[in-house]
This record gives C-alpha cells, structure tokens and sequence, in this order.
C-alpha cells in the first residue's frame, strides 16, 4: 500500500467535520479544541500517548458522550445532541477499545443484531412470521454470513462470542459494526492484542474496505499499520490536537517525536 | 450460506407443530380434570404461566429484573373491576382498558427508571409494588381497602348464533377462555423473540452501549418490554377477578412478584417454555403439599433454593442436559 499523499492534492468532499470540540471530565480536560476534517474514501488516523485524548474524541464523534462546546457535520447534518443510536442511522459505525461483543450470543447472531436498522419486516410479521419476515431473514443471514467472510470468521459462526480467541474478537466487532453498512467506521485500537500475522490480515481487510468506499477512522499504537494506512493523521497530546498531516510529515515532526520518544530524543 | 436458511425456515415449521400440539393439551385438559377444585387449580396455572412469561420477556430477553409483576397484576384487576361496578362498562371493554393500563403503567415505570439497572432497577420497581399496594390498601372509597370487593360476576355469556351458549360461570369455560389467551399471548412472544426484536432485547440484556453502537434505542426497547410484560400481567389480573369473585389487596401483596420471579427461574429464564413448566409446578406443587400443613411452606422453600442452586438454567437446561446424557450422539432431531 501506498502511503496516498497525492489524494490530498485537490481537496475532496469532506464526510466528516469537527470544529473546536471541548469535553471535561471534572477538572480534567480530556478533549481541548480539536478541530478535524476528514475527507470521503480516506483513512484518518488518530494518534497520540496513552491519555492522550483519543478515546474520548472517538466517543465524542460516535455519540458516547456530548461534547461541552463545538461542531460536529456529518455529510452535511449536525451531529451535537444526537445520541450514538440515532447517528448509527446516517451511516456511522465503531469498535469499541475495550472488546464489546455480546459474549453469550453467537458470533452469527453478533453480526445480525447489527442489522438492527436494515430490517425490512412489515409490523404485524413481527407478531406472526410470513413470506416477508422469511425473505428478511434470509437476506440478513446471508449478509450477516458474508461479513463474517470477510474477517475470515464464517468457519466460527455458531460458537458463542465470549469463546473466541481475542483477536478473533476484535474482527468480530469490525464484522458487527459493519453490518449497519455504515459510510464512516471508527475502529478503536484494532491491532491491540493482535500477533504479526493478524496484523497484517487486519491491515488487508482495512484498506479493501477503503477501496469498497468506506471512509475510515483508525485509533491505533501499532505506527506501522497507522504509517501504511493512513492518508491523515493527527496527532494528539494532552487532550490537544499538536500536529495534523500526512504520515511522512508525522514522521518528520519534532514535536511528534519529542511526545512519543520522550523531549531528550531531540 | 444456503445450508442454514433451510434450517431456520424447519424451526418455525417445527415451532407451529408445538403451538400445535399446545392447543391440543389445552382443548383437552378438561376433559381428564372434571372437578371443579381442580378445574380451578388448572386456571390458576393459566394466569400464572401468562404472568411468568410476561416476566420471562422483559428479564430473561431485555436483562431488566422487575419486579413489579404483583402490581401490574393488581392493576389490571382492580382497574377492570372498578370499571364494570362503578362506570358499567361491558367487561370486555373494561379487560382492554386493565390491560392497557397495566401496559402504560409499566412503560411509565421503566421510562422514569431508564438510568437504573440490576438491583437498582429491581429496588425502583419493588418499591412501585409496594406504593400500588399501599394505594389498594389505603384508598378505601375506590378499593373497599381490606374489606375487599365481593360478587364479581363471571365475564358474561358468549352467544353465536346457531351454537349453544357459553357461560363463564362455568369452570371448563373458563378454562379454555384463560388458557386459550395465554397460549395466543405465547405464541405472539414466542414469534417476537424470534425475530429481530429478540435480537434486539438480548443485545440490550448483553451490552447496552455496545447495542446504541449498532443502532439500538436501549431506553426506547426497555420501555416496549416492560410495557408487553406488565400488560401479561394486567391481563392474568382482568381474568383473576372474576375466577376468584373477590378482591383483597393482599392477592398483590410484594411476595406475588417473587413468586412469578420464582416460576421464571426455576423454569429456566431467557427460554419462553421454561416460565410455562416454572410455573404448571410452583403452582401444582403447593397443592399436593396441602396435606402437610406448614411444612409445605418449608418444603417448597427448600426445593426452589434447591432448584436454584443446582439447575440455575431452571427446568430447561437440565431437560438439555439429562437429553444430552441419555442420547450422547447429540441432536437427535
């Protein structure tokens, strides 16, 4: 994969805007001032010390929390007050950090309480299936055992959830989240936990969903998948946005290294 | 893929052959039970297996311990016959406003606890328990209070034209007119927990961040559950009335709700049939216990902490498991 630097020539169609987000925790101030544009079709990373703030944005982005002050667009609408459930239907998805699946649920039946919005069942089916009810089913499960397909899990799909090893686990919530058919994905920390191996399939599955148009939002520690991935990153500290750009120029900025590596590597 | 859509169109062929064959136990029950002790005994099944699936639905699929059903219950009873001895409502009319009322009483409740879960959920609707049997208790122009209400009639006679007439004084009617709504109140929330809706509730049961994550409004499915739980109960409550012919705000004393509590758990919760099983025995049990005076108190205790302790997936997992050690092979269906 190409670090994609030339995407940015001309400036493409923004999916998602930040402007000036401000969240805090007591007298801690977890989130300050970030401001952020990602473009449609690109992966945007966010990076940045433990602490940093990362988290926080990304549940500030995906409806978790409010933030105290700010601007949040997606494709246009605004998205402060509204809560994670209602964002998921403009097309918003993520994966949680600390692994959320439903443990004693199938990981088939992870991914299709995912459809939850896609369902096409005309009320009274719900009471008394019919032929509409069957065919939804159909077409849920069918979807449902495709996505488990693409994060190499159908051979796992009648297994409980809680069973899987943790970095199946972790594609398991990336195959969830995808069921929504969201427009933007928000993985938190995707490679933590994960072997070489996973790595690098995990990196595979990322940059195919990119090319099926899926505009991504990568927190991750692992600077290799971020450097390979991303065509954005912005690096936080302290709760503070410290630099923005592409990754040969992250790579490059003394700040960044002084953050990550400690100010005597200067 | 395609191997498995088969198999989910057989399983709801397979669960219409078990409403089926439902239909069939009921339609002939009283045709072995003729007594009228016993007659009555099997109705009193009825309602307790539609409070304990009610139950079943809100704890064992959405995960919220409520433990409000002997309200609900008293709800639907009270408000039912209130609504035929004082306004004249035809009872039918009244059993429809009861059992909407108790609905709308357990959505309210669930609205106003939508920030509680586990015990504090249970805290919250054990104490709307209390204040609706306090309001029983208390509120003596409406209720009569302790002195309770006496002579409710029967719900009234059924006449089709070119049929003989069906008269709910009559226990065998009264039978199949209470187990035949429970076992369509069955079938409605056994077709609901399979369907997106039970994926829905055990997403909430399992994770409910993680289910707004996917689209899921938690409070909004939370309230529905409660809603369909507390109307099952409001229900078994319109029907109780004019089975019993009295009121006494003591049927709805606290210690109902851990009663039902007691039937979902001891049947296996989270499994629609397990509640129906918990139920038929926590209510059968008692009465051949009869013989014993207050040791039956003890007995019954005794084998519900049993039952807990050592099948906490109630009746149906050990079913599972004794099917498991006789047939090793596994499925054999």
């Amino acid at each position: 994969m190409n670090p994609a630097a030339p995407k940015q020539a001309d400036p493409p169609t923004p999916l998602l805007e930040a402007h000036r987000l401000c969240k805090n925790f007591g007298g801690v101030r977890a989130v300050q001032d970030i401001s952020l544009t990602i473009s449609a079709g690109t992966v945007f990373a966010i990076i940045g010390p433990n602490g940093a703030g990362k988290s926080t944005l990304l549940n500030l982005l995906s409806g978790v929390y409010q933030p105290d002050a700010g601007e949040i667009r997606f494709a246009g609408l605004d998205l402060v007050g509204l809560p994670a459930h209602r964002r998921v239907r403009h097309g918003l998805a993520r994966t949680f950090q600390k692994i959320r699946l439903f443990k004693q649920l199938s990981v088939l039946e992870n991914v299709l309480a995912g459809y939850h919005t896609r369902h096409s069942i005309p009320p009274l089916q719900y009471l008394l299936h019919g032929a509409a009810f069957r065919a939804d089913a159909r077409r849920c499960r069918a979807g449902a055992l495709d996505l488990l397909e693409f994060v190499g899990l159908a051979h796992r799909a009648a297994v409980p959830a809680g069973s899987l090893a943790y970095g199946e686990q972790r594609l398991l919530e990336i195959a969830r989240a995808l069921a929504t058919s969201p427009r933007l994905l928000m993985v938190d920390e995707p490679a933590a936990g994960l072997n070489g191996a996973e790595v690098a399939a995990l990196l595979r599955r990322i940059a195919n969903l990119r090319e099926r148009g899926v505009t991504i939002v990568l927190v991750e520690h692992n600077m290799d998948l971020v450097m390979t991935l991303a065509d954005r990153i912005l690096v936080m500290d302290y709760g503070e946005r410290l630099f923005e750009g592409a990754p040969g120029e992250v790579q490059a900025h003394p700040e960044v290294i002084a953050a990550y590596l400690g100010a005597e590597a200067l | 893929m395609s191997k498995t859509s088969p198999n989910a169109a057989a399983q709801s062929r397979e669960r219409r052959v078990w409403y089926l064959i439902a239909a069939v136990i009921v339609a002939a029950l009283p045709l072995f039970v003729t007594d009228s002790y016993w007659r009555t005994n099997l109705i009193v099944c009825a309602l307790n297996i539609l409070l304990a699936i009610g139950l079943d639905f809100v704890l064992g699929y959405a995960g919220q311990l409520n433990l409000g059903q002997s309200a609900f219950y008293g709800l639907g009873a009270y408000s039912s016959t209130l609504l035929v001895l004082k306004l004249g409502l035809p009872f039918w009319a009244a059993f429809a406003i009861g059992t909407l009322m108790a609905g709308a009483a357990g959505a309210l409740l669930s609205f106003f606890a939508v920030r509680l879960r586990g015990h504090y959920l249970a805290i919250a609707s054990l104490g709307f328990a209390v204040i609706i049997y306090q309001i029983l208790l208390n509120w003596i122009s409406l209720t009569q209070g302790p002195l309770g209400i006496y002579g409710i009639a029967p719900p009234p006679t059924v006449a089709f034209p070119g049929l003989p007439q069906i008269a709910f004084g009559d226990l065998r009617n009264l039978f199949y007119l209470t187990a035949g709504f429970t076992l369509i109140v069955y079938v409605l929330l056994d077709q609901m927990v399979h369907s997106p809706i039970g994926e829905t509730l055990t997403a909430i049961r399992e994770d409910e961040v993680s289910a707004a994550s996917l689209g899921i409004d938690g409070p909004k499915w939370k309230a529905f559950a409660f809603a369909v739980s507390s109307a099952a109960a409001g229900a078994a409550g319109c029907f109780y009335a004019p089975l019993v012919g009295t009121l006494v705000p003591d049927a709805f004393f606290v210690s109902e709700s851990f009663m039902i509590l007691a039937m979902v758990i001891v049947g296996g919760m989270g499994t629609l049939v397990g509640p129906v099983f918990g139920a038929v025995l926590l209510t059968i049990l008692p009465e051949f216990l009869r013989s014993l005076g207050d040791m039956r108190l003890i007995i019954y205790g005794a084998s519900v902490t049993l039952a807990v302790l050592f099948m906490p997936g109630g009746i149906v997992e050990a079913f599972h498991l004794l099917r498991h050690r006789l047939f090793p092979e596994g499925e054999m269906r």
